[in-house]
């Protein structure tokens, strides 16, 4: 389009517009990441984990008090939040997963609200913002990075994205071709028949409650990084992922990635935007609301959870 | 297949997005207060320990050292802030020190100072609730220390009705606005202006970006700046940003295309905030893209400084309201540090501005107690308090008045800092806010017709 009809109409130029698409599959890849973690839960216990976020956020904040405060490497400090929100995901599942197996999933996954404000609640208490304390993570990989013609390109915003092609990818090969996989897919069909057949369920859930919690203190760290060290943030993040994993049907891992990427290159895209700029944090809403009326508009969405 | 997997699915995801958005507006809308706290709150100065000036003694609080005030209590109450992403305790925590202090060095003429605090959530019913709490149960007969993002707007007609001249630290635009409201600190639209001002004078920026939280009231924190820039002849861009933010990356990029070379960037955030904006700045190579970075008050913490490293040294410059405590060692800011070492164990973000205006509104009112004659009652000690004129502080770039005026501005000079290896430093004294502010040009009119100490 001609310079002078994007001024008129105050849109960028596609050379301004590229760092914003490079920031935005950043973001993307990280929501993808989220996402196919919610979805392995999900497909394996019934359960939409809406902590989430809420979980990495407590997970990062850990890592920092041990970085800033007690003076522990930071790459082991890292290794900690990731443990710490795969064992408290864990937990969760292993108290209230099992005593919720047989309710309505509607119910499971508002029981996991209760987990999110339960922390969201513990982390404002242990790291208030008083006295305009503000925290942040700085992973090493943030000084180093490449350009893209004008484009800055940071490590970690390669680790983003890549992270979150690696996890889609494994996740797929695993639940394809391994054996716990297969226990996984055979559990989304029907639990009891599962069971009955000797395959040990609540080992199996417990993989996937432990795994889903890695995912998330992953997750954390990177949000944490690319986004702010901020509690309500993090555990609110959890939207954007829900989103791509609504347009996925809660099903595919594949359409999971591919739509949290779109979601956060169109959110990161619109910024330059001036008359759009201020409503792109409803892009993951617009993006799920429309796929959810298409998809049944179009009669396409089953009853019952289907196969990978 | 269990039956309770049957839930159609697109009735499952409609409903849980609706909970979810639900949710997330409960913890937006607690966020999007947090910014405008952090616009206009003052913020913290520094995280240094507070040790250092112990060797000052905190006897001179009182008027008899070492002996303990017993009359009866003269009730003082307060209103503030506390709600998850908006803790503004600090600052009657420091106020509570310093009573602490002056109680246990003879106290107002032998009268003890006690302090009511009410908390709120930005709830309008709360908060005229605990107006209506402190003077009807509490019996306090002054309002002293309010740091709140609302409390100015709201209470203002019950406090002109029972004739409360209350001091503050305030968030609201009614703390400069109203004739029943006096504030130690700036706010989020003088403060605004300040470092625009700096922008255009010091670093000579051709043009402003000028950017700070999408929550109600920007328009009136915006049109500052608008006009220290229009008086300048340079041209300035004003944009809001939805919080929490998070995509700062995105938001960084936006500032700096559109402030071009010769242009700053001024943001108008709470510390968390700014900083993400900042450091997605630095990652992305952009610190040095603009002329300079500026911000408003919030962002003068150590905090900051420290996260943000060498590299925004002399890069960024921060409107400060209050001298920089690591930078001054006068004997106030001595006692200052003294009393909050002894006595302020509870003041969570130490030395720093939010403690600061406490000090100097418990110090502000500790001295005009001293000139009641007779009881302590509403109309006696409200007397006292809008009789203030010309009372000095070291940390206050010009003496401070309340006076019976239309409107009070009483700080409305500042500094200027800039991190310096993760400390923030003054790089600018004190200099007058514009009077390209129609706002400040009317209170410095009417003030200096009622013969207030101007600078």
């Amino acid at each position: 389009m001609h310079p002078f009809i994007l001024m008129a109409l105050s849109l960028p130029s596609w050379e301004n517009e590229q760092p914003f698409l490079v920031t935005g599959l950043a973001l993307g890849g990280v929501y993808a990441l989220s996402g196919v973690g919610m979805i392995v839960l999900y497909r394996t216990t019934g359960v939409l984990n809406l902590s989430f976020g809420a979980v990495g956020a407590f997970g990062a904040l850990i890592a920092w008090q041990l970085i800033n405060h007690s003076g522990m490497n930071q790459w082991l400090a890292y290794l900690v939040c990731i443990l710490v929100a795969g064992l408290l995901t864990l937990a969760y599942g292993m108290v209230f997963g099992r005593a919720l197996a047989g309710r309505d999933p509607l119910v499971k996954t508002t029981a996991t609200l209760g987990l999110t404000l339960i922390l969201l609640g513990v982390m404002d208490l242990l790291w208030t913002s008083n006295g305009g304390a503000s925290r942040s993570i700085t992973l090493p990989t943030d000084n180093h990075g490449f350009m893209i013609g004008q484009v800055q390109v940071s490590t970690t915003d390669v680790i983003g994205l890549a992270v979150g092609i690696v996890i889609t990818i494994v996740t797929t090969l695993f639940l394809r071709y391994s054996k716990l996989g297969t226990a996984m897919r055979a559990m989304a069909n029907d639990r009891e028949i599962t069971a009955t057949l000797g395959v040990p369920v609540r080992r199996v859930e417990a993989v996937a409650w432990f795994g889903c919690g890695i995912i998330s203190g992953v997750a954390g760290i990177l949000l944490a990084d690319l986004v702010a060290l901020d509690a309500t943030t993090l555990t609110f993040l959890v939207i954007s992922s829900l989103a791509a994993a609504l347009i996925a049907r809660l099903s595919s891992i594949v359409i999971t990635f591919v739509a949290a990427i779109v979601i956060g290159v169109v959110d990161a895209g619109l910024t330059p935007f001036m008359s759009l700029t201020n409503y792109r944090d409803m892009t993951p809403f617009v993006f799920a609301a429309a796929a959810l009326l298409v998809l049944n508009r179009k009669q396409v969405l089953s009853m019952a959870r289907q196969e990978f | 297949m269990s039956t309770t997997h049957l839930v159609p699915r697109l009735r499952l995801g409609l409903v849980l997005l609706a909970a979810v958005a639900l949710v997330a507006l409960a913890g937006c809308g607690s966020s999007s207060s947090s910014s405008s706290s952090s616009s206009s709150a003052p913020s913290s100065a520094s995280t240094s320990s507070s040790s250092a000036a112990t060797s000052v003694s905190t006897s001179s609080c009182g008027s008899k050292p070492g002996v303990k005030a017993t009359g009866t209590p003269i009730n003082i109450g307060t209103i503030d802030t506390h709600q998850p992403g908006t803790d503004f305790t600090d600052g009657p925590n420091m106020i509570n020190a310093y009573f602490t202090c002056v109680n246990a060095n003879g106290g107002v003429n032998g009268h003890p100072l006690k302090l009511f605090v009410q908390l709120d959530q930005s709830q309008p019913a709360q908060v005229a609730a605990a107006a209506k709490q402190l003077i009807q149960s509490d019996h306090v007969v002054a309002i002293d220390g309010v740091f709140d993002l609302l409390e100015c707007t709201i209470d203002e007609s019950y406090w002109k009705q029972l004739g409360i001249y209350e001091m503050d630290a305030g968030i609201a635009p009614g703390c400069w606005a109203a004739p029943t409201s006096a504030a130690v600190n700036m706010g989020p639209r003088y403060s605004s202006d300040g470092a625009v001002q700096y922008a255009l004078a010091s670093e000579h920026a051709k043009k402003i970006v000028f950017v700070q939280s999408n929550v109600p009231g920007t328009g009136y924190i915006a049109a500052g700046p608008a006009a220290v820039a229009k008086a300048s002849n340079v041209p300035i861009t004003e944009l809001t940003e939805n919080v929490p933010i998070t995509d700062a990356s995105s938001i960084a990029l936006n500032l700096v295309d559109d402030a071009g070379s010769n242009g700053s960037v001024v943001l108008n955030f709470t510390p968390p905030e700014a900083l993400v904006i900042l450091q997605a700045a630095q990652k992305l190579g952009l610190e040095d893209r603009v002329k300079s970075w500026g911000c408003s008050t919030p962002c003068d913490t150590d905090f900051l400084a420290k996260a943000l490293g060498p590299k925004w040294n002399k890069k960024l410059f921060v409107n400060a309201e209050a001298v920089d405590a690591d930078d001054h060692n006068g004997p106030e800011i001595q006692l200052y540090k003294a009393i909050l070492a002894k006595y302020g164990s509870s003041v969570a973000g130490g030395v720093g501005s939010f403690s600061q205006f406490g000090f100097l509104l418990a110090k502000f009112l500790d001295q005009a107690l001293d000139k009641v004659k007779g009881p302590y009652t509403i109309k006696s000690v409200n007397a006292a308090i809008v009789g203030i004129k010309d009372y000095k502080s070291e940390q206050l770039c010009q003496p401070w008045t309340y006076g019976k005026l239309p409107l009070h501005i009483p700080n409305n000079s500042d500094y200027t800092v800039t991190p310096d290896n993760g400390k923030m430093i003054t790089t600018q004294g004190c200099t007058e806010i514009s009077n390209a502010d129609p706002q400040i040009a009317q209170y410095r009119s009417v003030a200096k017709a009622h013969g207030v100490t101007l600078g």
